[in-house]
């Protein structure tokens, strides 16, 4: 017996010291070198891919949630079939995890040969040589003189070069309200605070929500708070983002001050952080809220269920001046994003030219289907959208060409750490009881951090 | 018997392949989260060695200080609550004398074997400020005790801890039913001469005698509690902002929102201290009681 313990214990010994060296030698290894030294892989220079006839398949990490994703989708891959009949693509629908997934596919290897990104992604992807340079593949498809002038932000990252290729064009935050409510109890579109104050206190004195907002979701409430920013500070979220400015700062603090001061009237509804997509919207669907708060997607749906009685308004303003001076600064806005290619697929070369022509294609889907201007390429001339833009759409694209600048969207921020923490903080900004005080302080907290 | 258990070769053929699987799956990992937990690293590319730096960010960071708070009131009230109504609950369906004991016996284990996701839609329903059941039920009754339950920086967690307790009860409540089968009746025949009544009996046979079970319960509560996660994860999002994060949230979005493995990885360290520190206080209390009784 006491031979087998002594067994027993070597036993236990050698397993356990086994499990010391493979935990020590587990990634990460350790290195001298910044982690940052970006790794992204160029692509093989000149040679251009060989045109075949054998069938190739090319797995396709993207979205396919919704109408607005699943009609560009099919009609881009219709296309494909004309232009490409020996390709065939696998969808591997986009999970709605903060890219989990697609982190978990680099991590082991198996990334799909084309998938979507965000800025953040790309920023991690580059420095681990998970995304390919799409700078040769762009110019020679010819697709960097299809992006509108505007929308380069959208195609180029910070170090210029192409990640991906982009689709959507510089989306806005757009501030919808219910023109019959409005009408029905006397209240005049809010230029100024004010003026937003008077009309939360009318429209609770008879038992309408004022303003909607999908509060669960943090890249909303962000936009909130930078629909108010940008009325103090034109720059909004992205000046934090690039480190140019802090929530300390007059204009910040001014936004969260006078975002806490309207949740306090009651401008949101109750348990306004738990209200999903599809609860928020039937409120204002219903007519029993008077505002909504969504990006400019939102004009065909909100159409569709309330017709002309839906409108979009101004971002109101400290006064009446400055709501005039800043009509044409609008928080939202583009950033580098769109499909991206997997270095590491075999058929690397292929899979640039096929992201190139999805996101081409998809482009024209969402002009053509589903009546969006909003896009980054140039729709040819001879297409023409099925259904006519909508009364709402009309008027913003009217506006589009005077924009003088806009932000960005939550999830176009390339400060991954302020993202999580601005989306937590606005989200906490929306209930009564946080202070704006707290709000600037965990803010810059995380700007001082991750600017050092 | 004897002759097998001095049997080295038998001992080790048996005892190999499960510390082997132990190894692996559980040691390593935990070797590799602690190693990792000193590195700056996203997750991909290659990590820098930042020594402590972690865990000096972790100890000044408040979502850390709501995160310990909040693990330690979800456990103190799925513990409080777990285990006091599954003891009177498994109390009353052993009573020979009650009746539909099968039925209660089998209502009380249903929320357990649910999934957690419906058991949190149906709570979001309750909670809900404006329709949920319970804001109707204070209205009904002519309260204006009306809540924002899943919005309210403080009441969050102790309403998602409510729903946890609810749906977990059940587990609890089979375990302490299956510890008073096991205690012969004899016993409570010898009570019942002596004069005791039922709740003297219970207190002075039944629960002392479920010592160990209650050990058991106690370290799946508190445990169950410090490292919560999927109840919030669905109901509250960590939120309003992080007013309902426990470490395992801390630890998830640090790892997987912020890109910060490495801080992630920290938090996950001192959630694994934690548990095993509870352990073993929870062992030392029962000893102790133990040995004095």
């Amino acid at each position: 017996m006491k031979y087998a313990k002594k067994l027993m214990s070597l036993t236990m010994g050698v397993a356990l010291g086994m499990g010391v060296l493979a935990g020590c030698a587990a990634k990460p290894a350790e290195t001298s070198k910044p982690a940052d030294e970006p790794k992204a892989v160029a692509e093989t220079p000149a040679e251009a891919p060989e045109k075949t006839n054998e069938p190739v398949t090319l797995k396709i990490y993207a979205q396919y949630s919704d109408d607005d994703t699943k009609i560009p989708y099919d009609y881009a891959v219709q296309e494909l079939a004309k232009a490409y009949p020996n390709v065939k693509l696998e969808l591997d629908i986009q999970a709605q995890d903060d890219g989990q997934k697609l982190q978990t596919y680099a991590a082991t290897g198996n990334l799909p040969d084309i998938f979507q990104v965000g800025l953040s992604q790309i920023e991690t992807f580059k420095k681990s040589g998970n995304i390919m340079v799409l700078n040769d593949a762009a110019q020679k498809s010819g697709f960097i003189d299809k992006v509108h002038e505007g929308s380069k932000v959208n195609l180029y990252n910070e170090d210029g070069n192409i990640y991906a290729f982009p689709y959507a064009g510089n989306e806005l935050v757009v501030w919808y309200y219910n023109k019959e409510l409005f009408e029905k109890y006397n209240v005049e579109v809010p230029k100024t605070y004010d003026e937003l104050l008077e009309a939360v206190k009318v429209f609770k004195e008879n038992d309408v929500i004022p303003m909607s907002v999908f509060a669960k979701e943090g890249w909303i409430t962000t936009a909130l708070y930078d629909a108010i920013a940008v009325r103090y500070d034109a720059g909004g979220i992205d000046k934090l983002d690039k480190g140019q400015g802090k929530a300390s700062d007059e204009a910040y603090t001014s936004a969260a001050k006078k975002l806490n001061e309207l949740v306090k009237a009651g401008l949101l509804p109750d348990g306004v952080t738990n209200l999903n997509y599809d609860q928020a919207a039937a409120l204002f669907y219903e007519g029993k809220a008077a505002m909504f708060l969504n990006g400019q997607w939102e004009i065909e749906a909100s159409t569709q269920k309330l017709g002309d009685k839906a409108d979009w308004m101004y971002y109101p303003a400290a006064d009446e001046a400055s709501y005039e001076a800043s009509k044409t600064v609008w928080a939202g806005g583009g950033a580098p994003g769109g499909y991206a290619v997997n270095p590491n697929s075999p058929n690397k070369e292929l899979a640039a030219e096929v992201a190139a022509f999805i996101s081409e294609k998809y482009c024209e889907a969402k002009y053509k289907l589903r009546s969006n201007p909003m896009l980054a390429l140039k729709v040819d001339a001879s297409i023409t959208p099925e259904k006519p833009f909508s009364p709402m759409m009309e008027r913003l694209a009217k506006e589009i060409p005077n924009i003088t600048s806009t932000t960005k969207f939550a999830w176009g921020l390339s400060n991954q750490p302020l993202k999580k923490s601005i989306e937590e903080q606005t989200q906490f900004l929306c209930t009564p009881q946080y202070t704006a005080e707290e709000f600037i302080q965990e803010i810059d907290k995380v700007i001082d951090r991750t600017n050092k | 018997m004897k002759k097998f258990f001095s049997d080295k070769v038998a001992i080790t053929v048996f005892t190999l392949p499960a510390l082997l699987i132990f190894t692996v799956m559980i040691f390593i990992p935990i070797l590799q989260v602690f190693w990792n937990s000193f590195f700056e690293w996203d997750g991909l590319s290659e990590g820098l060695f930042i020594g402590i730096d972690n865990y000096i960010r972790l100890f000044d960071d408040k979502a850390f200080y709501i995160a310990n708070k909040n693990g330690f009131i979800f456990a103190a009230i799925i513990t409080v609550l777990q285990i006091v109504l599954a003891t009177f609950f498994a109390i009353a369906v052993a009573n020979s004398k009650i009746k539909g004991r099968r039925f209660f016996r089998i209502a009380y284990f249903i929320p357990v074997v649910l999934s957690v996701t419906v058991v949190c839609q149906l709570w979001l329903s309750i909670y809900n400020a404006d329709t949920g059941l319970l804001n109707k039920f204070f209205e009904a009754i002519g309260s204006d005790y009306r809540q924002n339950w899943l919005s309210d920086r403080n009441k969050a967690i102790m309403a998602i801890a409510v729903v946890n307790a609810w749906q977990w009860m059940g587990y609890v409540f089979a375990l302490i039913l299956a510890g008073i089968k096991s205690i012969p009746n004899s016993y409570y025949e010898a009570a019942q001469i002596d004069g005791a009544s039922d709740f003297k009996a219970h207190t002075k046979i039944t629960i002392p005698l479920l010592a160990e079970t209650y050990k058991f319960c106690l370290i799946l509560s508190v445990t169950g509690g410090i490292k919560a996660f999927t109840e919030m994860f669905i109901m509250t999002g960590g939120g309003p902002g992080n007013s309902t994060y426990t470490l395992t949230y801390l630890m998830y979005t640090s790892a997987f929102k912020s890109g910060e493995f490495g801080y992630g990885l920290a938090a996950a360290t001192v959630l694994v201290l934690e548990c095993l520190i509870a352990i073993i206080v929870i062992n030392k209390l029962f000893k102790q009681d133990a040995q004095m009784n």
